[in-house]
């Protein structure tokens, strides 16, 4: 008896009716208003196949896999040193994109083994690498994020005078970063174990930010010693 | 180079001798990187490509650069990589 009242009295509630904010229907008694929708500034936006994974498929790229027992290892077909780096290093930045093997592992090994070896040339390539950093970041990727901002560390550290190279095109770069620099994990006492894999994307932004802002001071102190002197 | 490694380089290059290593150095951080690329040591390597320097990372003096049997190219990192599980994979051989 008990359950038929209720189920009566559930049958006589209103459903409520959901309506846009700022509308007529929204100051009806019944309704709810609905919150706004999710701009989707986070969201993963995939990249379409990259430059990278075309030529890589078609052969022109020198390298290949060779699996060794502590991980794969790229073997370069043709000696780094006689490479163009204004053709090959934007191919491998936009590699970066790419989240599947082998093409993930090809272009971030590549670009370290690339920057190992660059010389002064590499400065000149900096306009030609902006695009593909700025494509491959806005992807919104986390892996991806990673895996370049650890080789923009790399590329300052590459050679003399990239951090002040670089300084002209932070409007293409850090609007990402500015956006993501708040993706840390907030644990109390806990303990964070990506902190040692070096995962946490707040904390990867924070630290390629002041080698940035290292750099730059050096090089500004360094053009103010030369004025003086 | 030692006369050691200078008899063995003239002379038909085979060792006498072989070891595991037991702790890591900087010599067997090296022998580490020959051997991945295919080559007992550094006396072998010279022997069969036919040069006389190995292009090296001035910081650390560790073996930048090496070209396998194959032709094919290994670049290594200016830091340690060989770890401590990888380092009684390494030979040390005797001449």
């Amino acid at each position: 008896m008990c359950f038929l009242i209720r189920t009566l009295q559930l049958g006589k509630t209103k459903t409520p009716s959901y309506a846009e904010a700022f509308t007529v229907k929204a100051m009806m008694k019944n309704s709810i208003v609905k919150g706004p929708k999710k701009a989707g500034a986070f969201k993963e936006r995939p990249a379409k196949p990259s430059l990278f994974r075309i030529f890589y498929d078609r052969g022109d790229l020198p390298v290949a896999v060779r699996p060794e027992p502590t991980g794969n290892k790229i073997s370069w077909k043709v000696d780094i040193v006689r490479f163009d780096y204004s053709h090959l290093l934007p191919i491998f930045f936009d590699g970066l994109s790419e989240t599947t093997m082998p093409y993930e592992f090809f272009a971030r090994q590549g670009i370290h083994d690339l920057l190992d070896n660059a010389g002064p040339e590499i400065l000149h390539v900096i306009p030609h690498i902006i695009l593909p950093i700025r494509k491959v970041l806005n992807t919104r990727n986390r892996q991806v994020i990673r895996t370049t901002l650890k080789i923009l560390q790399h590329l300052i550290v590459a050679h003399d005078g990239i951090g002040e190279a670089l300084v002209p095109y932070y409007p293409q770069i850090l609007p990402v970063l500015n956006l993501l620099k708040n993706m840390n994990v907030n644990l109390g006492d806990g303990i964070d174990y990506g902190q040692q894999k070096r995962e946490n994307i707040g904390n990867l932004i924070l630290e390629s930010w002041r080698q940035w802002r290292y750099t730059e001071e050096n090089t500004l102190s360094t053009a103010l010693y030369n004025d003086q002197t | 180079m030692s006369d050691q490694d200078a008899v063995a380089l003239n002379s038909e290059v085979k060792p006498k001798s072989m070891i595991r290593a037991k702790l890591w150095s900087d010599e067997i951080e090296n022998l580490y990187r020959f051997q991945t690329a295919g080559y007992r040591d550094e006396v072998e390597y010279k022997h069969v490509k036919q040069v006389d320097l190995v292009e090296r990372w001035p910081e650390s003096g560790f073996v930048k650069k090496l070209q396998r049997k194959d032709n094919t190219f290994y670049y290594y990192n200016k830091l340690r990589e060989c770890d401590d599980k990888e380092v009684h994979k390494v030979k040390i051989y005797a001449y």
